[in-house]
C-alpha cells in the first residue's frame, strides 16, 4: 500500500487519540487556574498560572512523604517479586522434585480467586504482627504473586534446555545456574514483570485504604482519596494533587514501553 | 562472551557423570528456591482463604470479636437487596465495558496498518489512561462531568442539549462510571489486540487480495474469525474486571452521592461492610459468594466460546 | 520481616530521600513520649490545634504531642478500624453519635476516677454536654466545645435584590419569600442551599415543626411523625420551587464553596464553619439567629469531646494532655483563633469578639431554646441509611412523605437492636 493512502488512517487514529487525551489537557489546563476561572462558564482557556494549588496540595497533607512512601512500597514489592517469582520459576521449570506440578498448581489456584477472600485475614495478619500503619504492613503481603510466578515459569520454559544442561555439567549448582545464567537471560521477561508490578503498586488503593489509616504512612493513592475528602470541590487543588500524584508514573511508562506492551501481550497470549 | 556462548562451550566438554550427581540433589535445591515464595503466598493467601471461609460462619462486634453463627450470615447476604442491587450494578458496568471491545479493534487493526508510521506515538497517547492512578482518574472524571462548570456539558452545549450532574444523578451516574471504564481498558485491550493481530500470518491477506477481496470483506473474513481467541479472552477479562470494580466507585460516589444506592458494585459493598462498618463475617460470606459467582462465569464463558472461537 | 531486610527498607526511603524510618511506637529512649492527637478539622481548627499541643509541650517538655488530621469523611472509618487493630490515637475528638458505641465497645478509657482525683471542675461546661459524654455514670469524655446552627446570608445579594437582611424575628415564611425574591437562574444566584445534611440543616427544621428525630426513651423514630415530616417537607418546598440547587448539583459543587463564591444568598450552617467564611475574600456575609417555625424557635446543639484510646500506651501522659484541653489555656487559644465555641464557662464573649464583621453573638443566643443532637446507643447504625433515605427525599420526583415512613421502618429495626 502506498503511503499516499495513509491519511485517512492518520485521521482517524489522530481523532482518536485527542479525544483520549482531552481529560489530562483539562486536568493541566484547570491544575493552572484560579477558583473563580475554573467554574466560569464559558471555559477559561488561557489560565492564570495559579501555582498556589500545588502549594495548597503540600499543605493539605504530608505529600512529600506520601510520594516517598509509594516510591518504597512500590521498590519494595518489585525487587521481592522478581526475586521470589524468578526464583521459584526457574525451580518450577527446570528442577524434578517430588510434588511440584501439585505445589505449582496450588499456588497458581491464588489466581482463580477473587482478592476479597484474602482481605480479611490479610488484615488480621498485618494486624497480629503489628504492621498496621507501617511500611511493612503496606509491602509485605504484595511481595509474592502466582502471577509473577506463572508468567516467568512461562519465560523460562522457552529458553533452550542446553543452556544450563551445559552449565550443569559443568558441576554448577542450580541455584548458581539460575543466578548467573538464567536469570541474565530472563531480563526480558523480568523486565516486563518488572514494569506491570511497578505499575500495579503504585496504583494500588484498596490495601493501603485497609492497613495504613496515618496520613504519614499512606501511599499517594489513599493520599489522593483523602484530599478529595477534604476539599471536596475544589478542582484546581485536586487537579494539581492528582497530576503531581500520576506523573511519575506515566513517565516509568513512556521510558519503559515496550517492556510494559509485552507483559500485557503475555497475559493475553496465555 | 554471552552466558548463552559459554554454556554451549562448557557442554562440550561434559561428562554423563556429574549429570548423575546433580539429579541426585536436586530436590533439596527445587525445595529450597520454592520456599519464599511458597511460604509467602501461603501465609498471605492460600491459608487466608481457608479462614475467610470459617470467618464467613461467624458474626463479629464492631471492635473484633468473633462467635459462630452457622449459615446465618449467607441467608442474610442471599436476601439482603442491596446486594442484589449491587450485583446488578455490577454485571450491567460489566456488560457495557465489552462495548468498548469494538473499537479496541478498530484502533488495533490501524495501527497494524502496513507502511504506518508513529505508531508508538499513537499508542503511547491510547494507553496513557491504563496507567494512570485509578485515583487520579476519578477526580479528573468527577470534574469532567461536573453538572455546571464540566467540560461535558459545555460541549454538549453546542448541540443545545443541557447536560445533568453526571455523577449525581442516579439516572446517569453508572452509565458515567462505564464510560470512564472504557476510557481506562481501550489502550490495554488495543494492545492485547495488537498482538493476536500480528500472529495472524500475512500469506492469508496476500491470498485474499489475489482474488480480489476488498480491505473491509479481508477484515471480516480473516481477521476477524483469526482474531476471535483474543476478543474472547478480552471479553472474559472485562467481565471478570467488571466484576472487581471498585477503586472508581468509591472514589466518586461518597457518602451523601444522591446516585450512591444506584452505583455500589459487589466489592464496593464488601468494602463498606468489612472495612466501614466492620462486620467482617457478613462480608466473608459475601465474598465466598463472590468466588462462587465468578467461578460459575467462568465455566459458562468456556462452554460458550466453542460456539463462536476459532483457534487457527 | 527480618531486621535486616527492613533495614534494607529504610535504606530505600533514605535513598528516596523522604520517609523516615521512625518505629509506630510512641516511647523512646530518654523518656520522651510523642502521644497522637486525632482530629477532623484542618480548615477551620488546625492552627488552634497545633497551638495547644505547643503550649502543651512547653508546659510538658517530655510529652511530645502529634497532630493527626483525617478528613471529617473518612475519620470515623479510619478510627474504627485503627481501634479494632489496636493502633487508634492516644487522644482523639469524640462526637454525640459515636460516643455511645465507642464507650460500650470499651474503646474508650473512663475518665471519672481521674477526675474526681485531679479535682477537674465539670461544672464548668455546660451540663447538656457533659451529660452526653456519660455512659451508665462514667465519663468517658471532656466536652471540647459547643456548636449551634444559624442563618448565613450574603449580604450583597441581599441588597442587590433589595430584601432586607434576617433578624431575630424571621419566620419560615420569611426565608421563602426572601429566597423568592433572591433567586436569579441567569446569574446562577440560589436563594437558599437545601441540601440533605441533618445537623446544619432539616434537623433544626424538624424541631421548628415540632417534630423529634428519636423518642426520648431511644426506642422509637420519628421519621413517621407528621410534624417531623413537616420539618423535611419545607426543604423539599424550596428544592421544588427550584429557590435550590439540587442535590445533583450540590453533589458536584459543595454547597459551602457555592455560598463563598456568591451562588447561594442563603445557607444553615454551624458556628463552626465562621473562620472560613471569615477568611474567604470577596464575601460579604453576616449570620442571624435560625428563623422561627410552626412551633417556635429551635436549633441543635451538638459539642465535641476529647476522648482516651482505652489501649493507649500512654494513659498517664494523655490524661494529662486531655486535662490540659479542659483548661481555661487551652479553651482561650480555641476561644481567640475563633475556631469554635469553646465549652468552658466564660469565654464565649472571647470567641463572640473574635469576628467582629459576624454577629456571632446569634449562636449564643440561641442557647435557650437549643436542642441536643439527637442520638442513641448505636447512632451510626441508623444514621448511615438514614443520610442515604433523606438524599433520595430531597432529589428531584421523589415523595418525602413515603422515603420518610419507609426509613422510620428501618430505623425502628435498628433501634430495636440496641441493648
Amino acid at each position: 500500500m502506498r503511503s499516499g493512502r495513509l491519511w485517512p488512517v492518520h485521521l482517524v487514529l489522530a481523532v482518536g487519540a485527542a479525544a483520549m487525551v482531552m481529560p489530562f489537557f483539562w486536568q493541566v489546563l484547570t491544575a493552572l487556574k484560579s477558583f473563580t476561572e475554573a467554574t466560569r462558564m464559558p471555559p477559561v482557556w488561557i489560565p492564570s498560572f495559579e501555582w498556589s494549588n500545588f502549594a495548597e496540595v503540600f499543605e493539605a497533607g504530608p505529600f512529600l512523604r506520601q510520594f516517598g512512601n509509594t516510591v518504597v512500597m512500590t521498590a519494595g514489592r518489585t525487587l521481592a517479586q522478581l526475586l521470589f517469582c524468578s526464583l521459584a520459576a526457574y525451580a518450577f521449570a527446570r528442577l524434578r522434585f517430588p510434588g511440584r506440578n501439585v505445589i505449582f498448581i496450588a499456588l497458581l489456584s491464588v489466581l482463580m480467586v477473587p482478592g476479597q477472600l484474602f482481605l480479611i485475614p490479610q488484615y488480621q495478619i498485618v494486624q497480629s504482627l503489628g504492621w498496621l500503619n507501617t511500611l511493612p504492613g503496606l509491602i509485605v503481603p504484595g511481595m509474592f504473586s502466582a502471577f509473577g510466578t506463572f508468567m516467568m515459569r512461562q519465560f523460562f520454559m522457552t529458553l533452550p534446555a542446553e543452556v544450563e544442561e551445559a552449565a550443569r555439567l559443568d558441576g554448577a549448582n542450580p541455584l548458581r545456574i539460575f543466578w548467573s545464567v538464567m536469570l541474565p537471560l530472563a531480563r526480558p521477561g523480568l523486565l516486563a514483570l518488572g514494569v506491570l508490578t511497578v505499575l500495579w503498586s503504585w496504583n494500588d488503593l484498596m490495601w493501603p485504604l485497609i492497613v495504613n489509616t496515618d496520613p504519614e504512612q499512606m501511599p499517594l493513592s489513599a493520599g489522593l482519596s483523602a484530599l478529595q475528602g477534604e476539599h471536596m470541590t475544589d478542582y484546581p487543588v485536586l487537579m494539581a494533587g492528582s497530576l503531581m500524584a500520576s506523573a511519575p508514573i506515566i513517565v516509568v511508562f513512556v521510558i519503559m514501553q515496550k517492556q510494559l506492551i509485552q507483559g500485557i501481550a503475555f497475559t493475553g497470549s496465555k | 562472551m554471552s552466558a548463552l556462548d559459554r554454556a554451549v562451550a562448557v557442554r562440550a566438554a561434559a561428562r554423563p557423570s556429574a549429570r548423575r550427581r546433580l539429579r541426585d540433589r536436586e530436590w533439596v535445591w527445587g525445595y529450597a528456591m520454592i520456599a519464599p515464595l511458597v511460604l509467602g503466598l501461603g501465609v498471605f493467601y492460600l491459608w487466608p482463604v481457608a479462614q475467610s471461609v470459617y470467618y464467613s460462619f461467624t458474626e463479629w462486634t464492631l471492635f473484633g470479636d468473633a462467635t459462630w453463627i452457622g449459615l446465618d450470615n449467607y441467608r442474610q447476604v442471599l436476601t439482603d437487596p442491596a446486594n442484589a442491587k449491587a450485583l446488578r450494578n455490577t454485571f450491567l458496568y460489566g456488560g457495557l465495558t465489552l462495548l468498548g471491545i469494538p473499537v479496541s479493534i478498530a484502533v488495533a487493526a490501524l495501527l497494524g496498518t502496513r507502511g504506518l508510521k508513529l505508531v508508538s506515538f499513537y499508542r503511547t497517547l491510547y494507553f496513557l489512561p491504563v496507567v494512570t492512578m485509578p485515583a487520579a482518574v476519578a477526580m479528573i472524571w468527577s470534574w469532567l462531568y461536573n453538572g455546571d462548570y464540566g467540560l461535558i456539558n459545555y460541549a454538549l452545549s453546542f448541540a443545545g442539549i443541557e447536560g445533568t450532574s453526571w455523577i449525581a444523578d442516579p439516572d446517569t451516574a453508572l452509565y458515567a462510571v462505564a464510560v470512564v471504564g472504557i476510557w481506562t481498558q481501550i489502550g490495554y485491550n488495543a494492545v492485547i489486540f495488537m498482538a493476536g493481530l500480528q500472529s495472524i500470518p500475512s500469506h492469508l491477506y496476500e491470498a485474499a487480495s489475489i482474488d480480489g477481496a476488498g480491505r473491509v470483506r479481508q477484515f471480516f473474513g480473516i481477521t476477524l474469525p483469526l482474531l476471535s481467541p483474543s476478543v474472547f479472552f478480552v471479553s472474559v477479562l472485562s467481565v471478570i474486571n467488571g466484576l472487581q470494580m471498585f477503586d472508581l466507585v468509591y472514589l466518586l460516589f461518597r457518602k451523601g452521592n444522591p446516585a450512591r444506592e444506584e452505583t455500589q458494585t459487589v466489592v464496593s459493598l464488601f468494602f463498606s461492610r468489612a472495612f466501614e462498618e466492620g462486620a467482617k463475617g457478613y462480608a466473608a460470606a459475601m465474598a465466598v459468594v463472590l468466588m462462587l459467582i465468578t467461578l460459575a462465569l467462568t465455566v459458562f464463558q468456556f462452554r460458550m466460546q466453542k460456539r463462536w472461537v476459532h483457534y487457527a | 520481616m527480618t531486621g535486616k531486610a527492613w533495614a534494607l527498607v529504610c535504606a530505600g526511603a533514605l535513598v528516596a530521600g523522604l520517609a523516615g524510618c521512625s518505629s509506630s511506637d510512641g516511647g523512646s529512649s530518654d523518656g520522651k513520649v510523642t502521644l497522637t492527637y486525632a482530629y477532623w478539622d484542618k480548615e477551620n481548627q488546625g492552627a488552634a490545634m497545633e497551638k495547644i499541643a505547643r503550649e502543651f509541650t512547653r508546659t510538658h517538655p517530655n510529652i511530645e504531642v502529634k497532630l493527626q488530621f483525617t478528613p471529617n469523611k473518612e475519620y470515623w472509618t479510619k478510627l474504627q478500624t485503627a481501634a479494632a487493630g489496636g493502633t487508634a490515637p492516644d487522644v482523639f475528638w469524640m462526637n454525640g453519635p459515636r460516643i455511645g458505641l465507642y464507650a460500650s465497645q470499651g474503646a474508650l478509657l473512663p475518665l471519672s476516677d481521674r477526675i474526681a482525683r485531679d479535682k477537674v471542675d465539670m461544672t464548668k461546661f455546660p451540663k447538656s454536654l457533659v451529660d452526653l459524654y456519660t455512659l451508665d455514670g462514667k465519663q468517658y469524655g471532656i466536652p471540647k466545645d459547643f456548636d449551634t446552627i444559624g442563618l448565613w446570608y450574603n449580604k450583597k445579594l441581599f441588597d442587590a435584590a433589595k430584601v432586607d437582611y434576617p433578624d431575630e424575628n424571621w419566620t419560615w415564611d420569611d426565608v421563602r419569600a426572601a429566597a423568592k425574591k433572591l433567586t436569579d437562574p441567569a446569574k446562577g444566584v440560589y436563594g437558599i442551599g437545601a441540601m440533605a445534611w441533618p445537623q446544619e440543616l432539616y434537623y433544626n427544621t424538624i424541631f421548628q415543626a415540632g417534630g423529634y428525630v428519636v423518642s426520648d426513651d431511644k426506642k422509637k423514630s420519628g421519621f413517621d411523625d407528621p410534624a417531623t415530616i413537616e420539618g423535611l417537607k419545607f426543604w423539599k418546598d424550596l428544592l421544588d420551587q427550584k429557590l435550590s440547587p439540587t442535590v445533583q448539583q450540590m453533589t458536584d459543587n459543595d454547597p459551602i464553596e457555592m455560598f463563598k463564591s456568591g451562588r447561594l444568598a442563603m445557607w444553615y450552617d454551624g458556628s463552626y464553619d465562621a473562620p472560613q467564611y471569615f477568611r474567604t475574600e470577596g464575601l460579604d456575609a453576616d449570620v442571624a439567629p435560625l428563623p422561627a417555625g410552626p412551633k417556635g424557635r429551635a436549633t441543635v446543639i451538638h459539642g465535641l469531646a476529647n476522648v482516651i484510646y482505652a489501649k493507649t500506651r500512654h494513659p498517664q501522659e494523655a490524661w494529662e494532655f486531655v486535662k490540659f484541653l479542659a483548661g481555661e489555656q487551652a479553651n482561650r487559644i480555641q476561644a481567640e483563633t475563633g475556631a469554635v465555641i469553646p465549652a468552658y464557662e466564660g469565654l464565649q464573649e472571647t470567641w463572640v469578639k473574635s469576628m467582629p464583621k459576624f454577629n456571632l453573638k446569634a449562636f449564643i443566643d440561641q442557647l435557650p431554646y437549643a436542642r441536643p443532637y439527637p442520638v442513641s446507643k448505636n447512632t451510626a447504625a441508623w444514621s448511615r441509611p438514614e443520610l442515604d433515605a433523606m438524599t433520595k427525599a430531597f432529589t428531584e420526583g421523589q415523595d418525602v412523605e413515603a422515603v420518610a415512613r419507609e426509613f422510620a421502618a428501618t430505623m425502628n429495626a435498628a433501634l430495636a437492636q440496641e441493648k
